[in-house]
């Protein structure tokens, strides 16, 4: 186990500036999701670390030992990849000890290793067999025995469950957080499904662009969004973002923003926060069937225990759900005008020329989580 | 899917191709073992009457075909693992790597592989005199390598950039070197193209006639190809029992790799083509 650091790194492939720089700090036994959208660099930070890319320049360390110059096979971590990656031409057996023959651990000691992985991830019935008679749930679980059978000092995930259906994919992402609560190893694991690192992470690192957007608990992000890309990102369905003015009086602040009119206490944001601002609704945070605020339905779109609704209020577009078992969602039609209240404690509040969050936040998130819960 | 259904059409021109195709070779098995007093009747007899092996007997113990034979093992060996030793390399290199002047190389190659051979006999002849390589298996080795390398360069770069980057990756990260990165994983996917290739260049080397009336004269060094043609063609005479005989025998090695090693040949004629 290790922690793992970046410092300044900077990646540029030919006049393309991947990554502009990077500072990150994993603890010792962290698992890190790295977060983001196609194209984000999450993959090719990933790829530094594990030494198949050079950074152009900055440093990184594992355990405190520098080790952006060293090849792959020095660093002492393992990876899977999203393709698995397991050697076509060898059993599921010589793909797992492959790690322990390259870097000559004595044969006899091989069995017990691949026995105590084998019965680790229920691979033993499939030791015989070549990948290609495999699943793809047991490619990944070989996948994952290739990488865990030498201890290495961190594990590198990227995207591997992707290639996976739902279910299976629930299931392995359940089976995930469990080996890493057995093992403890640090793990950076690489996905654009917010779900996955909501669930699995420590913290999650959301890059944009190359450049890293929040680094917290999953909490963290979800209750304070650092930024615009952040807030609009994190969360299903996504939080709706409106346009509006911010004065501040006496009283407090007041937004004007779509069709809404927010009052809201000094207590909630920034003394010096600034006029043109973007305003963050969280769809538990607007509440329909009550409340001054109007909007006009769009679409209802039940999912089940459930109904998303879009509806649009002063040229903004709104994003709600409501629970199946309300009278009201029964009643819910396109072209529907209706009331709905909005939760002020919950208001986020971002600059609109830089994205950044402008709440004081001095709440601390689990007393939120509280609120929401008692709601 | 359902099987397609028998079309008679389509059998009866597909078997009549197949019979004009092999015909020459059956034909010329069959004048190997029909004595000379059967060959020129009329009316034309496919059959023969008595069957003898007096041709093949002769061709051995009666003139150089062992000799000439020799000379074609080794030159399409030694040319064969000339070219695969590079090509493999150089495929991995213009496949996996990225270095300035990469795709000069690439469409240089290409370049190469498009050229008619035969526009290089002089130049090569007068560097094998300049090497004093003249009149050598060496020298008919570096010609035939000239115009095989390309090729195999060619086809071994698709080969080799079919196989997912992930699996060297994966094998860097679980301990491997470059080399041992390339013995692991690649080798052993891209032996099916590695084998087609070989064989091609083994084909190519073998049934090579034009640089080998060049650049070799004596029938210490000469190959089958030019060797059977001094040895059974003159202006004046052919021995035609004996040079079906040869050509039976010159048949069978080539044969027997088609026979073990064909399902490899038909993953390279679909990678990369064959060269005329």
């Amino acid at each position: 186990m290790a922690a793992v650091s970046f410092k300044n790194v900077r990646k540029v492939f030919g006049e393309t500036i991947s990554i502009p720089s990077l500072d990150l700090d994993i603890r010792d036994g962290e698992f890190v999701c790295l977060l983001g959208p196609s194209g984000c660099g999450k993959t090719t930070t990933l790829r530094m670390l594990a030494g198949l890319e050079q950074p152009t320049s900055g440093t990184i360390h594992i355990g405190g030992q520098e080790v952006h110059e060293l090849p792959p096979a020095k660093r002492d971590i393992a990876m899977v990849f999203q393709s698995y990656a397991l050697y076509p031409h060898l059993t599921v057996a010589e793909n797992i000890v492959y790690p322990l023959r390259k870097r000559g651990v004595p044969k006899s000691e091989w069995p017990a290793m691949l026995a105590n992985i084998a019965q680790l991830l229920q691979l033993e019935p499939l030791l015989a067999r070549k990948p290609k008679q495999l699943s793809g749930g047991q490619q990944q679980r070989v996948a994952l025995g290739r990488a865990l059978i030498r201890k290495p000092k961190v594990f590198l995930l990227d995207e591997p469950l992707s290639n996976l259906d739902a279910k299976l994919r629930a299931h392995m992402r359940a089976e995930l957080i469990e080996l890493h609560r057995r093992i403890g190893t640090t793990t950076v694991y690489v996905t654009h499904d917010q779900l996955e690192a909501m669930t699995m992470s420590t913290r999650i690192a959301v890059m944009n662009g190359g450049v890293l957007q929040q680094f917290a608990t999953p909490d963290e992000i979800y209750y304070r969004p650092a930024n615009l890309f952040v807030a609009g990102f994190i969360g299903t369905p996504a939080m709706s973002l409106i346009d509006g003015d911010l004065q501040r009086d006496d009283n407090g602040f007041v937004v004007r923003a779509g069709g809404l009119l927010l009052r809201l206490p000094h207590s909630t944001l920034r003394h010096d926060a600034v006029h043109e601002v973007t305003v963050g609704l969280r769809p538990e945070d607007i509440v329909l069937g009550r409340g001054a605020n109007s909007a006009r339905i769009k679409v209802v779109e039940p999912t089940g225990h459930e109904s998303i609704v879009l509806m649009e209020c002063g040229g903004a577009t709104l994003c709600t759900r409501i629970a199946s078992d309300v009278p009201l969602a029964a009643e819910l039609r396109a072209g529907q005008d209706v009331p709905f209240d909005v939760t002020l404690a919950h208001t986020h509040v971002f600059c609109r020329q830089s994205g950044l969050r402008q709440n004081r936040d001095d709440t601390k998130v689990t007393a939120i989580k509280r609120t929401r819960d008692a709601a | 899917m359902r099987a397609d259904k028998f079309n008679p059409l389509a059998s009866l021109v597909t078997w009549a191709i197949v019979i004009l195709m092999v015909f020459p070779l059956i034909w010329m098995v069959l004048t190997s073992i029909k004595p000379q007093s059967e060959l020129f009747v009329f009316p034309i007899k496919l059959l023969p009457e008595h069957v003898t092996f007096e041709h093949y007997r002769r061709l051995i113990e009666d003139t150089p075909f062992l000799g000439y034979f020799w000379n074609s093992v080794v030159l399409s060996v030694a040319t064969t693992v000339v070219v695969m030793v590079v090509a493999t390399l150089g495929g991995y290199s213009l496949a996996r790597f990225r270095y300035r002047g990469r795709e000069t190389i690439a469409v240089a190659v290409l370049c190469t592989y498009l050229m008619p051979s035969v526009v290089l006999i002089i130049p090569l002849y007068l560097m094998m005199v300049k090497l004093g390589l003249e009149n050598t298996l060496t020298s008919l080795v570096i010609s035939y390598t000239t115009f095989a390398l390309p090729y195999a360069l060619w086809l071994l770069r698709s080969f080799m950039a079919g196989i997912p980057e992930d699996l060297e990756a994966a094998a860097l990260v679980d301990g491997a070197g470059r080399l041992g990165a390339f013995k692991d994983v690649i080798l052993p996917q891209a032996l099916p193209g590695i084998i087609s290739t070989a064989l091609f260049t083994f084909i190519l080397a073998w049934n090579e006639y034009l640089y080998a009336l060049v650049m070799v004269n004596t029938d210490e060094t000469r190959p089958l190809t030019t060797g059977v043609m001094n040895m059974l063609v003159s202006s004046f005479n052919i021995e035609w029992s004996l040079l079906m005989a040869a050509s039976v025998m010159m048949s069978v090695p080539l044969l027997f790799f088609f026979a073990f090693l064909q399902r490899y040949l038909t993953s390279g004629f679909g990678a990369g083509g064959v060269k005329g």
